[in-house]
């Protein structure tokens, strides 16, 4: 054995600035923690078909953006917040925080105008931005990612387009969690001072990109050997449940609530 | 040299480590054990400073590693240099453009001068019997080849402890043979070795002592790498084994296999 590696290292490191590989690693966990974490769901939570969802969430949209009675808004708000209260308590937490930034962030920008004498812009816009970003939110926390891509096809949008979203989802997960590791290589091994710090960048970011193209070529083999051709079709099995059509009359309610209060009848 | 009091960790809510205590001494080799998913590579990973215990204590030489501790540049430095890390995967491992830069990237991070380091890179080249493939670009070796510029890079260093996690995974019975000698040879020239490993075969050749984790991520036994490997019915326990594993004696060694009839 050589000499060297008999005696122990006798090293006293110098200080350098590593702050950028420690932040890349910290933004690449978050990312795929939160992939990971909605994978881990054993079942969609609030029970209802992902189509329903996604199709009422967008009526919401709208029904929020066209309605002009603050009564409605307040409603459509409190009827969103009793939702929300069925989710766990870290999801509400991450669901309201968002919300709460962008209303902020649109009363900042309507501030102005409220200062000049608009009142109304700056007591409806928030609130409807509020509402709408929770809604969305909702949405988000409550449903897998891939049940929201299936459902998808519910309205018509093309087998190929679904597959290319959850391919897409599914490699930034893995590629996502390569880089982690490589950070987590490059971070273990500068023990000292680094001076050529985006050489190694470069490195890591010159592999992922020989790493995704080696795993796209060979998942395009891994598909043509289970025989594909060039297309592709997305199966699902759709039931109506009890919760369903509860659901459903809940939304017929809200919806014959915005026709009411609009003055529409 | 490294002691775990009471650690537990959770990915996402899902236990990964659970109540582990564990003491390893200077010099030590150990293999841990387990089915998939039992924790081991979260407890290399704990114990290279890369996460941290929900709850309980790590220390290493006497002591304690926490996040805020290795938040100090000067200290984390110093910690990852004693301690070495060789990925399962290789590939996440090498980054430079050939394999020079490569196994250079520690040694010239350490200031060492580009004569040392040259030193430095050929010595490791010659013990993992690599000298023709100082220019290569480590993408394109092969799996054998990547694992071996991996421990290469790490050896480097010099670390006080190198870890190890599933080395002998993918790898040809020529390399695997390779590997383990080379293991062993530098267990016995004082370094501590940790390895996780499924290769029973490998595992009492490699290590005195055998930590044998379980499904539900605590440890289920710590025995003399033998007296685990003689103890069949804790391996089928604790499913790391199936019905049909067993051992033959009768030509005095000890030889495992399987009959799937």
């Amino acid at each position: 054995m050589l000499e060297w590696l008999l005696k122990s290292e006798n090293y006293a490191p110098v200080s350098d600035k590593d702050t950028f590989i420690n932040k890349s690693i910290l933004s690449f966990l978050k990312l795929v923690s939160k992939i990971r974490a909605q994978s881990s769901y054993d079942k969609d939570k609030l029970f209802v078909s992902p189509v329903f969802k996604l199709v009422f969430t967008l009526l919401y949209i709208v029904l929020l953006s066209v309605s002009q009675s603050f009564t409605y808004l307040y409603m459509m708000i409190t009827y969103i917040m009793l939702v929300l209260c069925a989710m766990p308590g870290k999801d509400i937490i991450k669901v309201l925080r968002g919300s709460l930034i962008a209303t902020l962030f649109t009363v900042i920008i309507l501030l102005p105008a409220a200062l000049s004498g608009n009142r109304y812009s700056i007591t409806m816009i928030p609130v409807k931005v509020f509402a709408t970003i929770t809604a969305v939110n909702i949405l988000s926390y409550s449903t897998r990612w891939d049940r929201i891509i299936g459902a998808l096809k519910r309205f018509h949008f093309p087998d190929m387009f679904i597959f290319v979203f959850d391919i897409t989802i599914k490699y930034i997960y893995m590629l996502g969690e390569f880089s982690l590791e490589m950070l987590y290589a490059l971070k273990l091994r500068s023990v000292g001072k680094n001076k050529k710090k985006y050489a190694s960048l470069g490195g890591v970011g010159g592999t992922l990109f020989i790493k995704s193209r080696e795993m796209s070529e060979e998942m395009y083999s891994a598909m043509e050997c289970r025989g594909f051709t060039g297309e592709y079709h997305v199966y699902e099995k759709f039931q109506v449940k009890f919760a369903d059509y509860v659901y459903i009359l809940i939304n017929i309610g809200i919806v014959s609530l915005f026709i009411y209060f609009q003055g529409l009848l | 040299m490294i002691e775990l009091i009471d650690v537990n960790y959770s990915y996402e809510g899902n236990k990964a480590l659970n109540g582990i205590n564990l003491k390893i001494e200077k010099g030590q080799s150990v293999s841990l054990l387990g089915p998939n998913g039992s924790g081991k590579s979260t407890l290399l990973k704990l114990i290279n400073g890369l996460i941290f215990p929900d709850s309980g204590v790590y220390r290493f030489n006497g002591e304690e590693i926490t996040e805020k501790k290795l938040k100090d540049a000067k200290f984390s430095k110093s910690f990852h240099q004693r301690l070495g890390f060789v990925f399962q995967n290789s590939e996440t491992q090498l980054f430079c453009s050939n394999v020079y830069d490569e196994i250079a990237f520690g040694p010239r991070q350490m200031g060492m001068d580009e004569k040392a380091v040259e030193e430095r890179v050929g010595d490791c080249l010659n013990l993992m019997k690599m000298q023709d493939f100082r220019n290569r670009q480590p993408y394109h070796l092969s799996g054998g080849e990547k694992k071996k510029v991996a421990i290469a890079c790490v050896l480097a260093l010099n670390p006080d402890v190198l870890v190890l996690d599933e080395p002998m995974n993918g790898l040809d019975p020529r390399t695997e043979r390779f590997l383990a000698e080379f293991i062993l040879g530098l267990n016995k020239a004082g370094k501590t070795i940790i390895t996780s490993t499924h290769n029973l075969e490998l595992v009492q050749e490699i290590s005195e002592r055998a930590i044998l984790f379980d499904e539900a991520h605590t440890i289920a036994a710590d025995l003399q790498t033998h007296q685990l490997l003689d103890d069949i019915d804790l391996l089928k326990r604790v499913n790391l084994v199936d019905e049909y594993y067993h051992k033959h004696q009768e030509h005095g060694q000890g030889h495992f296999h399987i009959h799937n009839y």
